[in-house]
């Protein structure tokens, strides 16, 4: 079976649970207080899609503004962004517009774009309407769906679609038993700043 | 106490005085002797005292200063007084002076001169000038212990005359006298002063020669004397009066006389005129007289006042020797009670002890000498036991010790080899060529080996599982699929603690204690043995004092300026919310969530957290709050104990050692440090760098939060402090020295890796696996050198200046590529609208 390497990156605002989505994928574990990002955290797992094997490269990046700027050195090369969001702050869910747009103008041209309304086991809370953001997605043309780390509840589903979104290799001249690495070459630009 | 004041009472009974040519004799006489005279020297005045004066004379001498008061009140009234001479037997015979620079005793006839109360000596009784005069009126008398017998000493402010008599008796007539005569001398001149120098004439007179009248003791006596001499003189007085008037009348007479004779009227008129003017002359004369009598009577009356306190003075003096002399026989009484009890004790034991209780008693003795000895051999005994005892308890604890070393030594080798074997399993699980089967095997084994993990740990560290500060000692491996690994390297850094717990730690408590010893925390001073000291790490005793010491030193400005600085920011964030208080309440409860003090989230520690960090962001509002801040007070917090402290090392940290801009919006600071790392271990770790370069990893990924967060959370606990105690005492230099050496600590491993998910996922955890913190110190504070700061300044300041350069410029791209969007953006709905149009 052949693996491929996905590079994904999380984005989002502060507190939304990035790492606890993350932690729950790679893991199956959830945390109350895992401690905030700094900078960014790096793990993998590998999941079955088709008669390939993805291993997912995902980088969990800081959630506060300030590390913004530091994004580009994540989400370069990236073959996915999971952008998430708290479906209990309507704020988080202004900040995802603003990653919406900052991919749109720096990211990699082809990048797959999932939108993850966490916190779905909050409800009763709820401060952004799912319709709302599903109607977004689809204007943007992302995957959407709504997660709940703390229960489990559509992360694996989450990076099942991703899966299924990415492009099937074009030219499957590698060797079927050894590994490769996804050789996505920056765009040629000069909009980066690290 | 050499000298006794002769106000002792004397107890003789008969005082003779007999006058010899040479020798002033005192000699004990019965009471019924008269006082023999001596037929060849007329000025002979014997007895000075008879038998029946002296005894009440003792009393007068010893008379409460009460008495003396009364007696001179009944004195005083007397307008004239009589001379002190009057009818007194003179004081007079031979002593030996010493005198001269050799100080030889010479024979010299002495007299007392009542008048001026004055002691003249001769060289014979016949000598008309005298050698010299003693003033009594001054002068105390001594006489020396010591001294040859019959020495005795008149002390006058002038000088001290050394005088011997014939005997002690002698000079303790000698004594008493001058002592009687200048006491007299004393009452007289109080009474006396004014009539003195009138009445001189009169006492000439009835000075009555050769009078054998006794010395006036009692004030009766004193006072009968008086009136006699009053009487005559009265007469006198009357008689010289009178001889005066008819002086008088003579004169007039005769004047008179002058008057009638004068010729003619015109002679008369001048006569009269000439009295006349004798007469104001003499109003004059009387007026001036008049002057002086009342300039007499003020000096007279300062006299006065002068022997009253000259009197309150001897009262006082008196009563004072009054009760010394109490003091003296109580205290003789005393040694004399003590001289007859010895006698006492001697004589009642034989008379109050019959055989059988003496008997008794000395069988008890015999019992309880015998009981000593009993004991003795028992102590003795017990001695050797203790002895022993402690040699045996001595030799065990050293099997002990050495059992506790060779224990530790044989856990730290089965967790060496437990980790080799799991080593080995990794291998084996990783390796192709084995068959199905064995594949089977061996993750059975590793998962018995992973099982028995949670087993292991808890025997292996039956002690603790937290440090002081409570950190976990052994930090948690979050990551599946390096579970065997991070199991390796817990057992590693189980068996380094094991092997250098005892070793490393305490010459460095002792350099510590040595260093501290005789220093307060507050008066450190920046020297090399300082910062070799706290390179070396700050033992856990010491951390707190140290760190204070650094953080006032380098907060001490601000501080100065406004000493109540966090108390006012803690009351202002109370009262306004700040911005960013938000952000911090969604990290509270997720900073140091493995630590002890911060798991909790009712504990204590988070409520401080919270303070300090919303002070920091009314105290910093360029930077308010940035993720990472947290973990830096949490730090400084589980070290210094105190919020405020903690408040004050963030401060330190952000503002006073980190560079500008290193927590503000963009964090361009702490990229330029990025760059920065990547120019030093090309430098310092070519090797690496060409491996990473080569395999396109970009190791600010990993590094980038070691340096904004000082490695909080990347390294276990205890190289962590140590870490921070030389970051904090010297700077950011010591986070690239810590980078770097962590690199080159892991380099051979890193080296072996070829796979860019391999490495990241490697360097993502690996500092938490390093266990040998010393080596790892060398490796920073030796390795790495040289590390000049001034190469580290220039740099930054290079990618600095670049990256801001960047910025700007991709500020600019971004603006053209909004206003170009929003162009194409326009013509898109355009065509959108006109094909709906066309639809519709």
């Amino acid at each position: 079976m052949a693996i491929r390497e996905l590079k994904v990156c999380l984005l989002g605002d502060t507190g939304v649970g990035k790492s606890s989505i993350v932690c729950r994928f790679v893991q199956d574990h959830f945390d109350h207080n895992i401690s905030p990002t700094i900078g960014a955290s790096f793990l993998t797992k590998t999941v079955p899609c088709g008669n390939e094997l993805h291993k997912f490269l995902i980088w969990d990046t800081a959630g506060q503004e300030r590390f913004h700027s530091l994004a580009p050195m994540y989400y370069r090369g990236s073959a996915a962004a999971v952008i998430v969001y708290d479906i209990t702050k309507l704020d988080s869910f202004q900040t995802l517009k603003k990653w919406v747009k900052e991919l749109k103008e720096h990211g990699p041209e082809d990048i797959v774009v999932a939108i993850a309304g966490n916190k779905n086991d909050l409800g009763d809370i709820r401060e952004v309407p799912m319709k709302e953001a599903k109607e977004f997605a689809e204007s943007i043309a992302a995957i959407f769906i709504e997660t709940s780390a703390r229960n489990a509840v559509n992360v694996e589903e989450l990076f099942q679609k991703i899966s299924k979104q990415i492009p099937p290799l074009e030219n499957p001249e590698v060797d079927s038993n050894e590994s490769f690495k996804l050789t996505r070459q920056p765009p040629p630009s000069t909009r980066r700043c690290c | 106490m050499l000298f006794i004041t002769i106000f002792t009472v004397l107890q003789y009974t008969d005082l003779f005085i007999f006058k010899y040519p040479h020798f002033l004799y005192l000699i004990h006489q019965p009471r019924q002797d008269p006082p023999p005279a001596h037929p060849q020297t007329p000025e002979l005045r014997a007895p000075l005292s008879s038998p029946a004066n002296l005894g009440p004379a003792e009393p007068s001498a010893l008379a409460p200063p009460v008495t003396i008061e009364a007696f001179c009140d009944q004195v005083q009234p007397q307008p004239q007084t009589p001379s002190s001479s009057s009818g007194v037997p003179k004081l007079c015979g031979y002593l030996q002076k010493q005198g001269g620079p050799l100080k030889a005793w010479k024979q010299r006839w002495f007299t007392y001169e009542e008048k001026k109360s004055q002691l003249f000596y001769y060289r014979t009784p016949q000598d008309v000038t005298p050698l010299g005069r003693v003033e009594l009126g001054s002068a105390t008398f001594t006489y020396p212990l010591k001294a040859e017998n019959g020495t005795f000493h008149i002390q006058t402010p002038e000088r001290t005359f050394i005088l011997k008599a014939v005997s002690q008796q002698v000079m303790l007539y000698w004594l008493q006298q001058l002592q009687l005569k200048r006491w007299q001398h004393r009452v007289q001149q109080s009474a006396g002063s004014p009539g003195c120098s009138d009445s001189t004439n009169n006492n000439n007179n009835s000075n009555a020669p050769g009078e054998n009248q006794p010395l006036p003791n009692t004030s009766d006596f004193q006072l009968t004397g008086y009136f006699k001499s009053c009487s005559s003189l009265l007469l006198q007085e009357l008689v010289w009066l009178l001889h005066k008037a008819l002086e008088a009348a003579q004169l007039e007479k005769r004047t008179c006389g002058e008057f009638l004779a004068a010729k003619g009227e015109q002679e008369r008129l001048e006569l009269l005129r000439h009295r006349e003017r004798q007469a104001a002359d003499l109003r004059s004369r009387l007026e001036e007289v008049k002057t002086e009598a009342e300039a007499l009577r003020r000096s007279l009356a300062q006299r006065d006042a002068q022997l009253s306190e000259l009197q309150e003075n001897l009262r006082m003096m008196m009563e004072k020797n009054q009760a010394k002399q109490e003091v003296i026989v109580k205290l003789s009484d005393q040694v004399t009670a003590c001289m007859s009890d010895p006698l006492h004790s001697l004589s009642s034991p034989s008379n109050g002890l019959d055989s059988q209780t003496f008997k008794q008693l000395q069988q008890e003795i015999e019992n309880l000498k015998d009981d000593i000895e009993a004991y003795k051999t028992q102590n003795k005994f017990l001695n050797s036991e203790i002895y022993q005892l402690t040699k045996l308890w001595r030799k065990s604890s050293e099997q002990e010790k050495s059992l506790m070393v060779k224990c530790a030594y044989l856990e730290a080798s089965n967790c060496q080899v437990e980790s080799r074997y799991l080593g080995v399993l990794r291998k084996l699980q990783e390796s192709k060529a084995l068959e199905a089967g064995e594949r089977e095997a061996v993750k059975k084994l590793i998962e018995d080996a992973l099982r028995g993990e949670l087993k292991s740990v808890a025997k292996l560290t039956p002690h603790r599982d937290h440090d002081e500060y409570g950190f976990k000692i052994i930090p948690d491996y979050e990551v599946e699929d390096m579970k065997l690994l991070a199991k390796i390297q817990a057992l590693e850094i189980r068996s380094h603690n094991l092997l250098h717990q005892e070793a490393g730690d305490r010459p460095l408590l002792g350099r510590w204690a040595q260093y501290l010893a005789g220093r307060s925390g507050d008066d450190l001073c920046a020297s090399p043995e300082l910062k070799s000291l706290i390179r070396a790490g700050v033992p856990q005793e010491y951390r707190q004092q140290v760190w204070r010491w650094v953080v006032r030193a380098r907060t001490h400005s601000i501080k100065d300026h406004h000493p109540q600085r966090y108390t006012q920011l803690c009351e202002k964030s109370r009262t306004s919310p700040h911005p960013a208080s938000r952000q911090i309440q969604l990290d509270l409860h997720r900073t140091l969530t493995t630590n002890q003090r911060f798991s909790s989230p009712s504990s204590p520690a988070l409520q401080q957290l919270r303070r300090i960090l919303l002070a920091f962001s009314w105290h910093n509002p360029a930077i308010g709050y940035c993720q990472g801040l947290n973990r830096l007070a949490a730090i400084a917090l589980l070290v210094l104990q105190s919020e405020e402290d903690a408040f004050w090392c963030l401060v330190t940290v952000v503002e006073a050692i980190m560079p500008l801009d290193y927590y503000t919006k963009n964090l361009v600071a702490s990229q330029a440090d990025q760059r920065v790392l990547k120019e030093f271990m090309a430098e310092k770790l070519p090797r690496l760098a060409a491996h990473f370069e080569e395999h396109s990893i970009d190791v600010s990924l990993i590094t980038f939060n070691w340096f904004l967060v000082v490695f909080v959370e990347s390294l276990p606990s205890n190289i962590l402090l140590r870490l921070w105690d030389a970051f904090l005492y010297e700077g950011t230099k010591v986070i690239f020295r810590y980078a770097l050496a962590l690199f080159k600590y892991k380099e051979e491993d890193i080296l072996k890796i070829h796979d860019s998910v391999e490495i990241y996922q490697y360097l993502r955890f690996f500092t938490k696996t390093v266990s040998d913190g010393r080596k790892l110190t060398s490796i920073a504070f030796n390795d790495m050198n040289p590390f000049p700061g001034r190469l580290l300044r220039n740099r930054r300041a290079v990618h600095l200046e670049r990256l801001q350069g960047e910025l700007r410029e991709l500020e600019e791209q971004q603006k053209e590529f909004v206003t170009e969007s929003a162009e194409r953006k326009d013509k898109e709905l355009d065509t959108m609208v006109s094909e709906d149009d066309e639809e519709l």
